[in-house]
């Protein structure tokens, strides 16, 4: 008797596991885009830029407009990444340097660019709101959202989730071959490192500071791509993924983009597991408690560097 | 002839000042009565950011969190233990601030990004904790209710009325004793460890020790404010506190002036203006639904960037700095 029920319910605990396991991978590999698009300006600025949860709405925005005109999600894909680069851009060039040169001493100095990326963040989803109003559009997924089948019962992991995943990898394999094989990458890296010894050495330390801003707009863009088809489009659609993305960059050290991944994929399995094991109201309360204690252990994130320079 | 030292002159000022408020409490009608307690509440929470961002020098995104301990509190001793509201809002403010000793003894020795990344999180998810416990109401959460006024105030005491005596009140006292406080040997040690927190330590101050006395006497006048918020509202529920409340607070504080008590009734001001700016600004030249609801989000952010750029040290400091220029 023992034997018969024991099989589904080891089944169900079996197919509950891998659940758990790949939405933890899906949702950690989209806190990581997010997680790196903040670490790439925190590394070139030193600024947390809050107004990246506006950037990426409004490069979905935009994303969305594309698929009403052609009703291509792939266009729409190539379009948001692009102006999500171009509006990093732009906002560096003409908003945050300005700021910067003004602002230069006092104490200020340390909140002025959280202060001045929220003002930002408030404007672009103001603006969102003025043009395409406040009622939650949504996106449809190229490919299937239907969830695979294990052992005969149906998981809520998708064909799209997969497609996710992928894009997330393809995305870091990117960033891995510009960041270690290209003079660019060197570039980035040494202004990064030391914008002192980088402008002695001939690099335009500005130039390349806000190539770091586009960059991190793009992966914003791709973040909000991915991210909204399974949800809804609406201003402040992209708040609390900007939230655990920071978590998650704050976990693994703020100047580490392996750091950030990292960050990025413990936040998720800790949030999958707890809110599948425990309770789901757990979901707020776990990313608190994993910083904090992350934090506890060792105060500059996992993969922060000890001797780096003060902000 | 009575020495009058600056603790005594301040104390007088407030007497005066708050004397001038309750009379002037009488002669407008209840919906200003209503806005001013919002004034006075939003005055006390961004006195607390000031307390310990401009002061001590730690950035705190998650205000609404520890003014949510503080309503909580101030609900379950008013409405469950029936307690009287002045001792549910004292005991709100000691409880915020055991809650902020504690937090401050966690997160003490973060920084910058670390310390503002810890309390963003918390701002997201202390509120949802309400859900856990059933005592403490889910998602309609509890009432909160101060009563109507004593009948010796006589019958034509309006509530509003009752509300605007009891915010202005607590926000007076409260803001004078921050204001003591900051004016002595404290604001001085304060603005020693933020501005230079090596050369503080070797002049022998704890560093440690005194980051974690700003989290908790900020937490005890941000659950103050808490309390008399959710009394305004009639209730406390987990979306009484969103991150745009948290947001708000510090974009006040900003355009306060971060290092000075002085204008913190200005930011109160500003908070509660900027809604009815955009309505009548609305009213006059119409729009879509989409431009209505968002106006006020554009101007609070707009004067928040424009806070930040042309007077980065507070209005007060631009005042003083253009006083300096005529001198010189």
């Amino acid at each position: 008797m023992i034997r018969q029920y024991a099989l589904p319910i080891w089944g169900f605990k079996m197919t509950q596991f891998i659940t758990a396991v790949l939405t933890s991978l899906s949702s950690g590999a989209i806190y990581a885009l997010m997680a790196l698009a903040l670490v790439l300006v925190w590394r070139s600025t030193r600024v947390i830029n809050f107004a990246q949860a506006g950037q990426a709405v409004l490069t979905t925005y935009i994303g969305y407009t594309v698929i009403q005109r052609t009703g291509s999600y792939w266009l729409a894909l190539l379009v948001a990444v692009v102006s999500g680069a171009i509006l990093g851009a732009v906002i560096d060039r003409f908003f945050m340097r300005p700021i910067f040169k003004r602002i230069k001493s006092g104490p200020i100095v340390m909140i002025a660019p959280v202060v001045a990326t929220l003002g930002l963040l408030g404007i672009i989803q103001a603006i969102i709101g003025f043009i395409w109003g406040l009622t939650n559009q949504s996106i449809e997924a190229p490919v299937s959202t239907g969830g695979f089948k294990v052992m005969g019962t149906v998981i809520a992991f998708s064909r799209y989730n997969l497609l996710v995943l992928i894009f997330v990898a393809l995305a870091m394999l990117l960033l891995i071959i510009l960041f270690q094989k290209t003079d660019i990458g060197l570039a980035l890296r040494a202004s990064a490192y030391s914008p002192e010894i980088a402008k002695l050495s001939g690099i335009k330390v500005d130039s390349v500071r806000t190539l770091g801003w586009a960059i991190a707009g793009a992966s914003g863009g791709l973040a909000g791509m991915l991210y909204i088809p399974g949800y809804f489009l609406f201003p402040n659609a992209m708040d609390l993924l900007l939230v655990f993305g920071f978590v998650a960059a704050v976990i693994g050290g703020l100047e580490s983009l392996f750091g950030a991944v990292v960050g990025a994929m413990i936040l998720g399995f800790a949030i999958n597991f707890a809110t599948t094991y425990i309770s789901a109201k757990l979901f707020f309360p776990t990313a608190f408690i994993v910083l904090v204690v992350v934090l506890l252990l060792k105060p500059g994130g996992l993969f922060g560097s000890k001797k780096s320079r003060s902000a | 002839m009575i020495k009058t030292t600056p603790t005594k002159k301040r104390l007088l000022l407030y007497i005066f000042f708050g004397w001038i408020l309750l009379i002037l409490g009488d002669r407008v009608g209840d919906l200003e009565l209503y806005q001013g307690s919002f004034v006075a509440t939003y005055a006390l929470a961004i006195t607390s950011i000031i307390l310990l961002t401009g002061y001590s020098g730690q950035l705190s995104l998650g205000h609404g969190a520890l003014m949510a301990v503080g309503a909580y509190t101030g609900a379950l001793s008013i409405f469950n233990a029936g307690l009287h509201p002045v001792i549910g809002l004292i005991i709100s403010v000691f409880v915020a601030g055991i809650f902020g000793l504690i937090l401050g003894l966690v997160v003490a020795r973060l920084s910058g990004p670390y310390l503002a990344g810890t309390t963003l999180a918390l701002a997201i998810s202390l509120p949802t904790l309400a859900n856990q416990f059933p005592i403490l109401g889910g998602e309609e959460g509890i009432v909160f209710d101060v009563g109507v006024a004593p009948a010796r105030f006589g019958d034509e005491f309006s509530q509003y009325k009752w509300f605007f005596w009891i915010s202005t009140l607590a926000a007076l006292i409260m803001v004078w004793l921050v204001a003591n406080l900051l004016s002595g040997r404290y604001g001085r040690t304060f603005k020693a460890m933020r501005d230079n927190p090596v050369a503080a330590q070797l002049s022998g101050i704890n560093v440690g020790q005194l980051k974690v006395m700003a989290f908790a006497l900020s937490s005890g006048v941000a659950g103050l404010s808490g309390g008399l918020l959710v009394m305004l509202i009639s209730g406390v529920s987990p979306s009484a506190f969103p991150l745009s409340l948290s947001f708000a607070v510090l974009t006040g504080a900003v355009v306060t002036g971060l290092y000075s008590l002085k204008g913190v009734i200005l930011g109160g001001l500003v908070l509660v203006a900027i809604p009815e700016i955009a309505d009548s600004l609305v009213s006059r030249i119409g729009g879509s639904e989409g431009f209505t609801t968002t106006l006020p989000g554009f101007l609070v952010s707009a004067l928040l960037i424009l806070a930040v750029v042309f007077t980065p040290n507070g209005p007060g400091h631009l005042l003083k700095r253009h006083h300096h220029k005529k001198k010189v």
